[in-house]
């Protein structure tokens, strides 16, 4: 199989990732559960991944590195944790459903939401956040790159923007954490959230949010924490306030492999790559007869996304002839981006996503070329 | 140039629904593969997946799926789209 469908979860994980789950699950204890030696092994590989995600990410404090199962999760506690019924918040219409249904639900217990509309290539006007930004307005929630076109937003103008009305950056990093550079200082971020399966080619289950530090969320969970185990509130001090329960050690392990992983080829080895094999299937197919591609590819930087339709094929259909007759993996349909597919004209018959990777090759991408060529044969 | 072949789609409310019957179909002994649901058939169902079946598999699952009681939404038929190597070897 050629697997395309790394904005889903990258299916090709480094050794290493693999070997150090496996040793954690019969060396773990149960981190910050007390001192014996697996208990010690346990917290003390969670603690270096968190000192690793700071690095990483340009978090000021490893203990405002905090754990969950993956980004909609972090988003959730986010979002519910900061914003109130009764303020207003700013999102745009390349989100994900991670971000679009928890705003909704706020929505419907009186939060004021306002949108930045994308155009018909996915692309968004900061004119338009200046705009909508108001003096009351809370947050701006949005993503670093859309799941659907691969297009970057620029957080680090946005952040101006919001910080100048008052309000808190959160930021969606699923598609870019990993693949693109993120520097929380220098960009304004105020929360990242990320998941560990995408681009840091970590383990499903493992996730998390990066909290400038001053920024206080409140708990959606409590529960156990391992420390003040007597007193009836949630503990107050980052990252137990938001981490209730037994974290996924096993999965937090791979993640540090993963990330290990990643300081050793590069950041920009690995990004320099999969825009090469980006842009190399995007030479391929976008000149080809019937082909539509959607997305701004004028931007010098994006996330290795090449989403089109072909003729007026069903992207179901083609994707799953991709799948069966080419044995090339791709992601077809709404890609839980509503808006985005309104925007870009395609929610009567989705779009045919293809992402890729570092462990992706030059063959694999010029077979996907030749398979969409074929497609358009017809 | 061959005629269109009809093939039927059954449609689900989640994942969960089209697995189990996929497992209870395979069980029956009658042909099914998981496929996405196409877009012109999916309607506003959340679910992306579907079983595809040719058309004479058709009566055995609907029997299969009356004996027992297997949840579903629909069962569509459509008209193959793509034919890009219909002809390549003949």
């Amino acid at each position: 199989m050629i697997y395309l469908d790394n904005a889903a979860t990258t299916l090709h994980k480094p050794p290493p990732v693999i070997e150090a789950v496996t040793q954690a699950m019969s060396a773990m204890g149960n981190a910050a559960r007390g001192a014996h030696g697996g208990a010690l092994e346990a917290s003390r590989t969670v603690y270096n991944t968190r000192v690793k995600l700071a690095k990483l990410f340009h978090c000021p404090r490893p203990d405002h590195v905090v754990f969950t199962a993956n980004s909609t999760e972090a988003l959730n506690i986010a979002i519910h944790g900061l914003l109130r019924p009764g303020g207003h918040a700013v999102t745009t219409d390349c989100e994900h459903n991670s971000v679009l249904r928890p705003l909704y639900r706020l929505e419907e217990e009186g939060l004021d939401l306002s949108f930045v509309p994308a155009d018909r290539q996915g692309r968004v006007s900061l004119e338009d956040f200046r705009r909508l930004l108001r003096p009351d307005t809370q947050a701006v929630v949005c993503t670093h790159a859309s799941n659907l076109t691969g297009n970057l937003l620029d957080i680090r103008r946005i952040g101006e923007l919001a910080h100048q009305q008052g309000a808190l950056l959160i930021v969606d990093a699923s598609q870019t954490a990993g693949a693109i550079p993120i520097d929380m200082e220098e960009m304004g971020i105020d929360v990242l959230c990320f998941t560990g399966h995408k681009g840091l080619m970590g383990p499903q289950g493992t996730g998390g949010l990066c909290i400038r530090p001053g920024v206080e969320i409140a708990p959606w969970k409590v529960g156990g924490s391992g420390v003040h185990s007597y007193d009836r509130r949630q503990p107050q001090e980052y990252p137990t306030r938001l981490e209730a329960g037994t974290l996924n050690g096993h999965g937090i392990a791979g993640l540090s492999a993963a990330l290990d992983f990643l300081a050793e080829v590069g950041a920009e080895a690995i990004e320099e790559k999969e825009r090469l094999l980006m842009n190399r299937f995007y030479q391929g197919v976008s000149g080809l007869e019937g082909v539509t591609v959607y997305g701004d590819f004028s931007q010098p930087r994006r996330s290795a996304i090449v989403t089109l339709n072909i003729r007026d094929y069903d992207s179901s259909a083609v994707s799953d002839e991709l799948s069966e007759t080419y044995g090339i993996a791709t992601r077809p349909g709404a890609h839980c981006a509503p808006r985005m597919h309104e925007a870009l004209g395609t929610t009567d018959r989705g779009a045919v996503r293809f992402s890729f990777s570092w462990f992706n090759t030059e063959a694999e991408v010029d077979a996907a070329i030749r398979a969409v060529l074929e497609l358009t044969e017809d | 140039m061959a005629e269109e072949r009809l093939r039927y789609y059954i449609l689900f409310a989640n994942y969960e629904q089209g697995l189990a019957l996929h497992d209870l179909l395979a069980e029956a002994g009658i042909p099914n593969r998981i496929a996405p649901a196409p877009r012109a058939i999916q309607g506003k169902l959340s679910c992306g997946m579907s079983l595809l079946l040719e058309p004479e598999a058709v009566e055995d699952a609907r029997r299969c799926i009356a004996e027992h009681q297997a949840e579903y939404v629909d069962i569509v038929p459509l008209a193959g789209q793509i034919h890009a190597r219909r002809d390549r070897y003949c």
